[in-house]
């Protein structure tokens, strides 16, 4: 009785609150300050798409259609023709963004490591009809991120 | 019957057929590549073996008949190792390009890998490349893939007929290859990448363009020669990507005609939009525009109406009710290759089902192209033919069949009358006579020999006769027709039940149009010279294009330029040049509806595809054309509309019940008392004409289509054609040329060939020769002006 009368006069349960604040207050803090700092990645993230090319230059898609059909969201827009020299080509790869899921389905199908998902996540944009990207963008972003893209399978390929 | 087990289930087969067939019946799943139900069995997959129970080894289950008490095993421990150890062999040199190939998806060897092959491959030695081979214009060879099951050597040996696709080496350098170059020129080429099990001969056209899965299929007929199979129509959205046959329907294989014509759907030959003329050319505009314009050129006007019979029975009664609405008095037509317009003794349409062709005693074949025209209808003679039955055959050429004609004689269509004379007489010796005979016989004075293959096939208990377009285009048809009726009656090849009498009609439904405008018909050029003589105000073309079919072509252009044209239909093709007005219709892959194929069989399309642009149902074109012009609109929903058509029709109430569409076949009409004797000739022209039928270019469809036209070209003869005696009897040789007919004086390019009639002019329905079209007889004078 008189115990409970202690607690409940002298705050004690608040204290004990407070001192769980006060030991994180001077405890080493792990949020970062965004934009200005940046968590590390995992090589598996899954960030904005890419298409890769091969060192020659040509683009790895073959066509195939996997990642149009294993796509949970149908983002992904794609349209193909037998090129003129004899080898099976997309003439429209598209990925809509505002469908995305992010689930990797689509890197895990392709049979040639041509769709990716790279570590970029800093696209947000103002209207949803910059989040459709078309063959031109997702090739454009492979080259920028190839370096990136290619270490991170590395980092990978003795997990898969 | 035979009794067996199949994995301890009793079964009852036919004696004879094989364990996998009897498997196959059974729903009793056994895998097989080389095995096909319409083709001989080869049985060098060895991917069926079934255990029996006391033999020492696995059996191939194609190749093994079923004997009484036979025990069968189809899953067990070995057969699973033996199974996997087959898919082993085969994968040897199979290249791992599954995600390129365009099987991959509907791939047998794809999934009977996942079902019975090992998860890893041992072979780690070069794999082998093979040459690839031309196959002609639509199919895409890819040899690396075959895995030597020969079902292509034996569909092109046994189905096409032309046996030019073969085996070469043997064991590891065994290759399949066009025997001779540029092989296969095959009216039912599209077949192969459908019977190839692998990826290795694929459809060309749509190579590399998309993925079994990505397919809806609509099940339909198509319209494209009255044989009207059954078929799917695949699409993407709604863009038809191909057309491919249905399993378990009467024809396992549809020709390339109906198959490739699907890019016809998506070109630009559609009409997509109503059209108006304005300033010289069409101009899109809208419904309302359109009808208006329409209400100018038709209210109260004189119109003659042409359509095809490519519509669907719903089109049909449609039309008939804006006419019945709006134009009470005007004719119409719809066969552009009839001249004889007087009743036929037995009207168009098979008095048999194709099946009942293939079984008869004797067919004969009497003045047609028939593999042109009806392709499915000649592999069921070619297979008949294998059986070792009889085929005759009467025409103005040695139409390629690539089969062997039993009889064949070639004559002129002049000499029909003739050979149905001296078949009469040769029947009458043996006492087999009807009620008209000496009639008819009193008119003819000609005799000719041919006519014996005719009478030798009538004393059989059964014969087809299959008459054709030199019969039924011929000026004087309803008195041959007349004379083959009488000596059918003679023969007692006419009783129900055993009628032989078939006519080959032009297009599909021709048993509903001739019960619907029975009355009201008249022959295409008729209304073109009413037309031209100022007697009508306008004509109606639905879906029919008299310029670049027909025998009226020349008849047709005059008519066009003198009266203003609205044009409803799919295709607008050469028509364009002449139309003020433009109605778009659905369609067939885009329209619920009924057709009625030669046999009489009836076929429901249930779920259409979406409308391209804003074409609508035929039948709903017609009712918003009723209420515009201000009539009352008679029906206004396809109930109704089928309603309607019962009242025409009552067999085809039952109908669209799915449950006895194959049991009720419709009748082709006859009309007993139509007894028209001969004529004599008028005219002093030496050569008969006789258009030729070309499949790749017959029809608005197929010249809408790019596919066809090309392929039409490969194997285009010369335009116009005669027999080298025919030019030799005149001291002419060939080259440019003078013919004379009643269309004046023209000139041409004449190319000789060995098998057309001497004294023939074949011609080919296309560029400047398709104005001879119209004529019936001709004489070629001398070299060019």
């Amino acid at each position: 009785m008189l115990k409970r009368a202690f607690k409940t006069w002298f705050l004690w349960e608040l204290l004990i609150g407070l001192s769980v604040t006060g030991r994180y207050l001077f405890k080493k803090k792990i949020t970062v300050e965004y934009p200005e700092q940046k968590t590390p990645l995992s090589p598996r993230f899954r960030g904005l798409h890419a298409l890769r090319r091969y060192e020659s230059g040509e683009e790895r898609c073959i066509a195939c259609k996997l990642c149009e059909v294993v796509c949970p969201a149908t983002a992904i827009w794609i349209e193909s023709e037998e090129r003129d020299d004899g080898s099976r080509r997309t003439t429209r790869y598209d990925i809509d963004f505002s469908k995305c899921i992010y689930c990797g389905f689509c890197q895990e199908a392709c049979p040639v490591d041509a769709i990716v998902e790279t570590q970029e996540f800093e696209y947000a944009c103002e209207t949803r009809a910059e989040l459709y990207y078309d063959k031109k963008m997702l090739l454009a972003n492979g080259d920028r991120y190839e370096k990136q893209i290619a270490a991170n399978l590395a980092a990978d390929a003795r997990y898969s | 019957m035979t009794q067996l087990f199949i994995n301890d289930q009793e079964v009852d087969v036919t004696p004879g057929t094989s364990i996998l067939e009897a498997c196959r019946q059974n729903d009793v799943d056994v895998p097989y590549f080389c095995y096909h139900p319409e083709l001989s069995v080869a049985a060098n997959c060895r991917m069926c073996l079934v255990e029996v129970e006391g033999w020492g080894k696995p059996a191939a289950s194609c190749c093994t008949p079923v004997s009484e008490g036979m025990k069968v095993k189809t899953q067990s421990e070995t057969l699973a190792k033996d199974r996997e150890m087959m898919m082993e062999y085969l994968l040897i040199h199979h290249p791992l390009d599954c995600p390129v190939c365009d099987q991959g998806g509907s791939c047998k060897l794809q999934d009977y890998t996942v079902e019975h092959g090992a998860s890893k491959g041992r072979y780690s030695e070069p794999k082998r490349a093979v040459i690839n081979y031309e196959l002609g214009p639509f199919v895409n060879t890819c040899m690396t893939r075959c895995i030597h099951c020969t079902r292509c050597v034996r569909f092109a040996d046994e189905v096409a007929g032309t046996g030019d696709i073969g085996v070469l080496n043997r064991s590891d350098h065994m290759t399949i290859a066009g025997i001779v170059e540029g092989a296969l020129s095959s009216e039912l080429s599209g077949n192969l990448p459908d019977i190839c099990p692998v990826g290795a001969l694929l459809d060309k056209p749509s190579h590399d363009v998309s993925r079994p899965w990505e397919m809806t299929s609509h099940s339909s007929t198509c319209i494209q020669c009255p044989n009207g199979c059954d078929i799917s129509i695949e699409s993407r959205g709604d863009q038809v990507m191909r057309i491919v046959p249905v399993d378990g329907s009467p024809e396992p294989w549809i020709c390339d005609r109906g198959r490739y014509v699907y890019d016809a759907f998506r070109s630009d030959n559609r009409i997509l939009s109503p059209m108006v003329r304005q300033d010289g050319a069409l101009q899109s505009v809208d419904w309302s525009d359109a009808f208006d314009r329409t209400i100018d050129l038709l209210k109260d006007k004189k119109v003659g109406i042409l359509f095809s019979s490519q519509w669907s029975v719903e089109g049909h009664v449609a039309i008939s009710l804006m006419r019945d609405a709006l134009f009470p008095d005007a004719k119409v037509a719809f066969d552009l290759h009839r001249r004889d317009m007087r009743p036929f003794a037995f009207e168009e349409g098979l008095a048999m089902t194709t099946s009942q062709i293939e079984a008869a005693d004797q067919v004969v074949i009497l003045g047609s192209d028939l593999r042109q025209r009806l392709p499915l209808l000649m592999q069921r003679l070619r297979k008949r033919g294998r059986a070792g039955k009889p085929v005759s055959r009467i025409g103005a050429m040695n139409y390629r069949t690539n089969m062997e004609i039993g009889r064949d004689a070639l004559i002129r269509p002049r000499d029909w009358h003739g050979v149905i004379a001296r078949a009469m007489e040769q029947v009458s010796e043996l006492g087999k006579t009807a009620a008209g005979f000496d009639a008819w016989l009193g008119a003819v004075s000609d005799r000719h020999e041919a006519g014996k293959i005719l009478a030798d096939a009538l004393i059989s208990d059964s014969c087809a006769l299959l008459v054709g377009e030199e019969i039924r285009s011929h000026e004087d048809a309803a008195s041959l027709i007349h004379g083959v009726d009488l000596l059918m009656r003679a023969c007692g090849h006419a009783e129900a039940g055993n009628d032989g009498r078939n006519l080959i009609p032009e297009g599909v439904n021709a048993q509903v149009l001739s019960a619907v405008f029975a009355d009201a018909r008249v022959s295409a050029g008729d209304i073109f010279a009413a037309a031209s003589a100022g007697e009508l105000d306008a004509l109606i073309l639905i879906g029919s294009d008299p310029v670049g079919d027909g025998l009226f072509p020349s008849a047709a252009k005059a008519a066009l330029q003198k009266v203003p044209l609205v044009q409803i239909g799919s295709i607008s093709g050469e028509m364009a040049d002449y139309a003020d007005v433009q109605l778009p219709a659905a369609a067939y892959s885009e329209i619920e509806g009924t057709f009625v194929n030669m046999e009489g069989r009836v076929r429901v399309a249930t779920n259409p595809i979406k409308s391209l642009g804003q074409e609508r149902p035929l039948w709903k074109v017609m009712m918003r054309l009723i209420q515009v012009m201000g009539a009352e609109v008679p029906v206004v929903s396809l109930d109704e509309l089928r309603s309607a058509v019962c009242q025409h029709l009552s067999a085809l109430s039952d109908a669209w019940c799915v449950s006895n569409q194959d049991s009720a076949l419709i009748a082709p009409n006859r009309n007993r008392d139509a007894a028209a004797l001969p004529k004599a000739r008028t005219d002093s022209f030496e050569l008969d004409v006789v258009s030729r039928y070309s499949m790749y270019r017959e029809g608005m469809w197929a010249r809408a289509s790019a596919l066809l036209t090309e392929a039409g070209e490969l194997n285009a003869l010369d335009d116009v054609l005669v027999h080298p005696d025919t030019l030799a009897a005149k001291g002419l040789s060939a080259g440019e040329l003078v013919v004379k007919s009643f269309l004046g004086e023209q000139c041409f390019n004449i190319g000789v060939r060995e098998d057309v009639t001497p004294g023939v002019l074949f011609i080919a329905k296309r560029g400047v020769a398709g104005d001879l079209s119209d004529v019936t007889a001709a004489s070629i004078d001398g070299g060019a002006v």
